[in-house]
């Protein structure tokens, strides 16, 4: 099946080639899949994916947790 | 707890001494220094041509004279406005290692480097304000710590020595460029001077911290190091080009023009200069094994 958070979840695999697949909630900065260094990055992405503009000043890293989370945020999908 | 007291050598006491009287000979007040005209002209440019982000490119091309006028007057302010936030996360660091267990020796130094930073963080916010209105926002949040004091401490004056490196060579650049206005010249040149001492003791305590990491991680965790400095470069490279900058500089699509220039070939040899010289630091101290930087 394919969804509107492919681009995002291929942009985490393409940094991380020792995975395989990345389940919807896994805690990807728990898991240090993004950090400090790729956020901004990781926010562009999913601007540019989802159409939606996100101001700096009102991101909140929760939202940004999961591709649960960012789906569920930025891409109005349910669970 | 080794931190920078018991690694220090004659070489480095020396050194920090040389470098806290010339801070206290070359002592200033800023808010004294500058000529602040009520404002700066819009037809010329604001930061050097071959700095402004679309050089060399066929973007600059599509956006003509004026539109790379326009984006060099942006550009600017977000290279000041990436000061201001670079110079509070470093006090931030700074402020809490000085006077602390492992930190005496250099503390005096950090004195200097503290008000020193203060007074930047307040000339380019001052700049920010009067001539764009407004400071850019940094979008970066702290998402994780490292573990390891020994190499926290080294990484965190790691990233104040490339970040600051990096800022030199823009700063080196306009203070000598002449079709520039006197006020962006001047801003430039008085950092350019100030920040020739913090390198020079930056180069020095990072030299002196890695000693300390040779002698006791395995090639591994070196090469992890390595990895996330080039990161790190690579990061700080990526932060020059800001999509709020493009669309204050009245380019429609500001994510897909980013996304263009990121991609484009052309850019690689201009970003190259900026972090040429932390680059051949970095290779010669053997922090680096070698000098190529990640792509993604
Ligand atoms: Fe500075
Ligand atoms: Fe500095």
């Amino acid at each position: 099946m394919t969804s509107r958070l492919d681009p995002v979840r291929e942009w985490i695999l393409a940094r991380h080639p020792e995975l395989d697949d990345l389940d919807s909630h896994l805690d990807l900065i728990e898991n240090r899949l993004i950090d400090s260094l790729t956020f901004i990055e990781f926010v562009f992405l999913i601007e540019q994916h989802s159409g939606e503009s996100i101001p700096m000043d009102t991101i909140q890293v929760d939202d940004f947790r999961t591709l649960n989370s960012i789906g569920k945020r930025y891409f109005q999908l349910t669970d | 707890m080794s931190a920078v007291d018991s690694a220090v050598t004659d070489r480095f006491i020396e050194i920090l001494d040389r470098l806290g009287e010339k801070s206290i000979e070359d002592y200033y007040n800023p808010y004294q220094m500058f000529v602040w005209p009520d404002e700066l002209p819009e037809d010329m440019f604001w930061m050097s041509q071959d700095l402004v982000s679309a050089h060399g490119t066929d973007l600059a091309e599509e956006l003509g004279p004026s539109g790379m006028r326009s984006l060099s007057k942006w550009e600017s302010i977000n290279f000041y406005s990436l000061n201001v936030h670079g110079i509070r996360e470093l006090l931030t660091e700074v402020i809490s290692r000085i006077h602390m267990p492992g930190f005496e020796v250099p503390s005096d130094f950090f004195h200097h480097f503290i008000g020193e930073e203060n007074e930047h963080m307040w000339f380019f916010a001052e700049f920010c304000r009067r001539y764009g209105k407004k400071i850019y926002q940094s979008g970066a949040p702290k998402l994780s710590r490292v573990e390891d004091t020994d190499v926290e401490n080294f990484l965190v004056f790691a990233r104040i020595l490339l970040f600051e490196e990096m800022v030199d060579h823009y700063n080196l650049a306009m203070s000598e460029d002449e079709s520039l206005h006197e006020t962006i010249r001047q801003v430039n040149r008085i950092h350019h001077q100030d920040e020739s001492r913090h390198i020079a003791f930056g180069r020095e305590l990072v030299s002196l911290l890695y000693g300390t990491l040779r002698d006791r991680l395995d090639e591994a965790r070196l090469r992890e190091i390595e990895g996330y400095l080039k990161r790190y470069l690579v990061y700080s490279i990526q932060s020059f080009y800001n999509p709020y900058v493009y669309r204050d500089a009245g380019i429609a699509d500001s994510l897909g023009f980013r996304g263009r220039l990121l991609a484009d070939e052309r850019r690689r040899p201009f970003e190259r200069r900026a972090v040429r010289k932390p680059l051949s630091f970095l290779v010669r101290t053997g922090i680096f094994a070698d000098d190529v930087l990640p792509t993604v």
